[in-house]
């Protein structure tokens, strides 16, 4: 088993270097098409030519470009993300400021998915083709398409500015009641998707025959969706849930917003914006990982639930 | 104007001032510095100017008054400034404020992002390039004293030194920190720093040894919300005691019953403008740009868009403006005129122009902005092509001079029409240091510099009012309208200045003179 996990990890690990790789000249290529210079991006409405001169050859912006990127390569090897152009210190440090509040929100927000997604599917596959059923999937596609901008203030207005229940935004100093309304609203969208594939799937075992063995024991119908089926039914919804939770800690720059919660996703877009290369850099090279790693632990998972993809590496 | 509420005093109201209390500010963005010789942008001098003092600050009424410089004195020939600073300031790391330290903070900022702040100082330009040892124009006479020798005289002088650019930092703590003087400033300011979690909120507290004493609040947290929806909201809650009013909501707060005595609209140094680069044709053509300016009618973005929240301009310079003129006109709306002139230059009904593209940057009322230009210049024959792009990609084109017809506002850095009208137009700036329409005209550049080198007095005003005058006949920069503040300032929040360098939400009024009635 140990073995099956190393070579698990280890082919993941491997499949990092050429997708870094990739995906940082990527970027770094779109930067460099983009329009918009860094300097004089951070001078505001009276740039000193002499400034903008300065600030270029402080950061080699002045060199061409395969050189400033083998630079960057360069750094990176040494594990140096370099300094922001617009704040003026280490990426890292940026980025580790951010990290707190995004892992606190994805967490969070993947929570409020799994409880709810995973109950109201469950709800629904029990009682198939029932106004119940309609109801859990009509919400869950709702929850799918409503945009992240509106529900977080509709949220806002209700519990926070009507009812006084919960706060209206920012961090706090990262209690859960700051949390709650962000979460809910962030974690709607994948409630809908694993609610759906949770019915979807367990409607699937259900029909498999130890699936209705278990139930001509006579073994009560909770007992069999919970003990038998669901087991079985997991797979597809842990891909998802892996998958949703990588989605949700590379940041959430609308929620993020509404909420003015201090995530990487804000700084993103913000970086973006002032053109500060390093920074967004920075960022990608951190989601490519935080990816990467997410469908590892998917795959884990998998070894864990089910003992078959266990076996099949073995034979 | 129409529903204005100007309020030039601010509610210093007889009652004694209380002490305590937390101010729960508010900015739309994170302060990129708390650095005063790094910073560009509002939201980093809002806390500057808490942290840090400079020689000299500016009143609501924008007069000039000390501050760490007890006095001043201005020789004969009104290039040698004397200043003398008050003995016994302390820095909030202890140690005493003496001379060495302006040498040293105004030679530290002049390498900084904002040099133009300096160069006026003898020896400054040579310094800045990395040419000199220090800036020979700045002399400390002894431990209290020091002599500001000026190449030529330069009556707004005293504001720069009222700027935050040129705020005092002691040399230790800045040589200690580098560059993260940046996120652990220290001053002589009325508030320290205690935190800064980005993106989230930046946290001061009052000063005690503060050299006018301790200021009435305990602390003041500024928040960082980038929604203005939420800003409100939190306002609301009552999370927020100073806020911004949301674009489009002005009438309606200020009619709204709890609200209507919080919302407060006070006019400020800033022109919105549409500018053209006067090198690119057609825009070369004088009575291309004519026609154009011709065409447009601000008050119909003023009075529907605006909500009539801010006052449509006349002239380049706004109202609020020391030396402003009442009698200065831009080219009146006269769609009759714009025809004539589009057929004098060729293009009888705007048959054979060249498409025309009209850049703005991102922002919905830029946006709705632009689509109005675009209908009013239908009305001539002119299509509009409208360009938008992120500030990043618009200030590019604009500043080397690619976009032909664009949008760019000006908003003061203090309160002399220098600031405005030779920035803007004098052939010496070209391009990124402000003068985007390229204009170059010998007349306007010689009443620039016969102004800017004048002291004080009506003749120096009446040379910007001839240069104005001429650039707007030139038609190269048609103003829109002016900017204005609008604030949400809840009623025990005392003695906030409404002065016109102060705008919603980042307030850069002094924090010290506030205090809470409650």
């Amino acid at each position: 088993m140990l073995s099956e996990w190393g070579s698990a990890i280890g082919r993941r690990l491997l499949a990092l270097a050429p997708v870094l790789l990739g995906i940082t000249l990527l970027v770094f290529v779109l930067n460099a098409v983009a329009l918009g210079d860094p300097a004089r991006a951070a001078l505001g409405q009276r740039a000193d030519p002499e400034v903008v001169r300065q600030i270029r050859e402080q950061y080699a912006l002045d060199r061409p470009l395969p050189v400033q990127y083998v630079m960057w390569m360069r750094r990176l090897a040494r594990g140096d993300l370099g300094h922001s152009y617009h704040q003026q210190r280490p990426v890292t440090e940026i980025i580790a400021d951010r990290l707190p509040p995004t892992v606190h929100l994805a967490l969070a927000a993947t929570l409020v998915s799994i409880v709810l997604g995973m109950s109201a599917g469950a709800l629904a596959a029990a009682r198939p083709g029932t106004a119940l059923d309609h109801a859990l999937v009509g919400a869950a596609v709702l929850g799918i398409s409503t945009p992240v901008f509106w529900l977080g203030m509709m949220l806002s207005l209700v519990f926070a500015v009507s009812l006084g229940w919960l706060p209206v935004s920012g961090y706090g100093d990262g209690d859960l009641g700051h949390l709650v309304l962000p979460a809910l609203t962030l974690g709607a969208l994948h409630t809908g998707t694993v609610a759906r594939m949770t019915r979807s799937s367990l409607l699937e075992v259900v029909r498999l025959d130890y699936v209705q063995a278990a139930r001509a024991k006579g073994l009560g119908e909770w007992a069999v969706l919970g003990k038998h089926a669901l087991r079985n039914a997991l797979i597809p919804v842990v891909t998802v849930i892996g998958i949703g939770l990588a989605d949700l800690l590379v940041g959430a720059p609308l929620t993020e917003t509404v909420f003015a919660w201090p995530g990487l996703g804000r700084m993103l877009v913000a970086a973006v914006g002032q053109r500060d290369l390093p920074v967004v850099m920075g960022a990608v090279l951190i989601f490519a990982v935080v990816y990467v790693l997410g469908n590892l632990l998917v795959d884990l998972a998998y070894l864990v639930i089910d003992p078959r993809t266990r076996a099949g590496a073995a034979e | 104007m129409i529903g204005f509420a100007v309020a030039l005093l601010s509610s210093t109201a007889a009652a004694e001032p209380k002490r305590g209390g937390t101010l729960h500010a508010v900015f739309g963005s994170d302060p990129p510095t708390l650095d005063p010789a790094q910073a560009t942008d509002t939201t980093s001098s809002a806390v500057i100017r808490q942290i840090f003092d400079g020689l000299l600050e500016l009143d609501e009424r924008l007069r000039v008054t000390g501050a760490l410089a007890r006095s001043w004195t201005l020789s004969p020939d009104h290039r040698v400034y004397t200043f003398h600073l008050r003995s016994g300031v302390k820095f909030q790391a202890g140690r005493e404020v003496v001379a060495s330290d302006v040498k040293y903070s105004f030679e530290r900022a002049a390498r900084g992002k904002r040099p133009w702040v300096f160069e006026k100082i003898r020896g400054a330009p040579t310094f800045i390039r990395g040419q000199a040892a220090d800036i020979a124009g700045i002399r400390t006479v002894d431990e209290h004293t020091v002599e500001i020798t000026l190449d030529r005289p330069f009556a707004p002088f005293v504001y720069l030194m009222a700027y935050d650019a040129a705020s005092i930092v002691p040399r230790e703590e800045a040589e200690k920190r580098g560059a993260a003087f940046a996120s652990h400033p220290v001053g002589t300011g009325a508030f320290r720093f205690v935190s800064w979690r980005r993106d989230d909120q930046v946290v001061l507290e009052g000063f005690p040894e503060h050299f006018r004493g301790a200021p009435y609040l305990d602390r003041t947290i500024f928040r960082i919300i980038p929604a203005e929806g939420t800003r409100f909201n939190e306002y609301r809650t009552g999370s927020l005691d100073i806020s911004d009013i949301p674009t489009g909501h002005c009438r309606a707060a200020q009619k709204d019953p709890p609200l209507r005595d919080q919302a407060v609209v006070w006019p400020i140094l800033g022109t919105h403008a549409v500018r053209f680069n006067v090198e690119r044709p057609p825009f070369n053509d004088r009575r291309i740009r004519q026609a154009i300016a011709h065409a447009i009618d601000p008050t119909v973005a003023v009075n529907g868009l605006l909500e009539g929240c801010v006052t449509p301009a006349r002239g380049v310079l706004p109202p609020a403006m020391p030396g402003f003129s009442p009698h200065v006109r831009r080219l009146p709306l006269d769609r009759e005129r714009a025809r004539q002139l589009l057929a004098s230059a060729g293009f009888p009904g705007g048959r054979g122009l060249p498409s025309i593209a009209f850049h703005f940057n991102t922002g919905d009322l830029n946006q709705r902005i632009a689509e109005l230009l675009q209908a009013q210049l239908r009305e001539i024959g002119i299509p509009l092509q409208l360009r938008r792009l992120d500030w990043a990609a618009h200030i590019k084109l604009v500043d080397d001079g690619t976009a032909g017809f664009f949008r760019q506002g000006w908003i003061a850095d203090y309160p002399d029409p220098e600031n405005f009208l030779t920035v803007l137009f004098h052939s010496r700036n070209v391009g990124a240091a402000g003068n985007t329409s390229r204009y170059r005209n010998p007349a306007v550049d010689r009443l620039f510099d016969e102004a800017d080198a004048m002291p004080v007095g009506p003749g120096r005003f009446d040379r910007y009012t001839e240069a104005e005058q001429v650039v707007l006949d030139d038609a190269v920069w048609v103003s829109l309208y002016h900017y204005s503040s609008r604030a949400l300032i809840k009623p025990y929040v005392k003695g906030l200045e409404r002065s016109p360098l102060s705008s919603a939400p980042e307030f850069l009024a002094p924090l010290r003179k506030v205090w809470l009635d409650r």
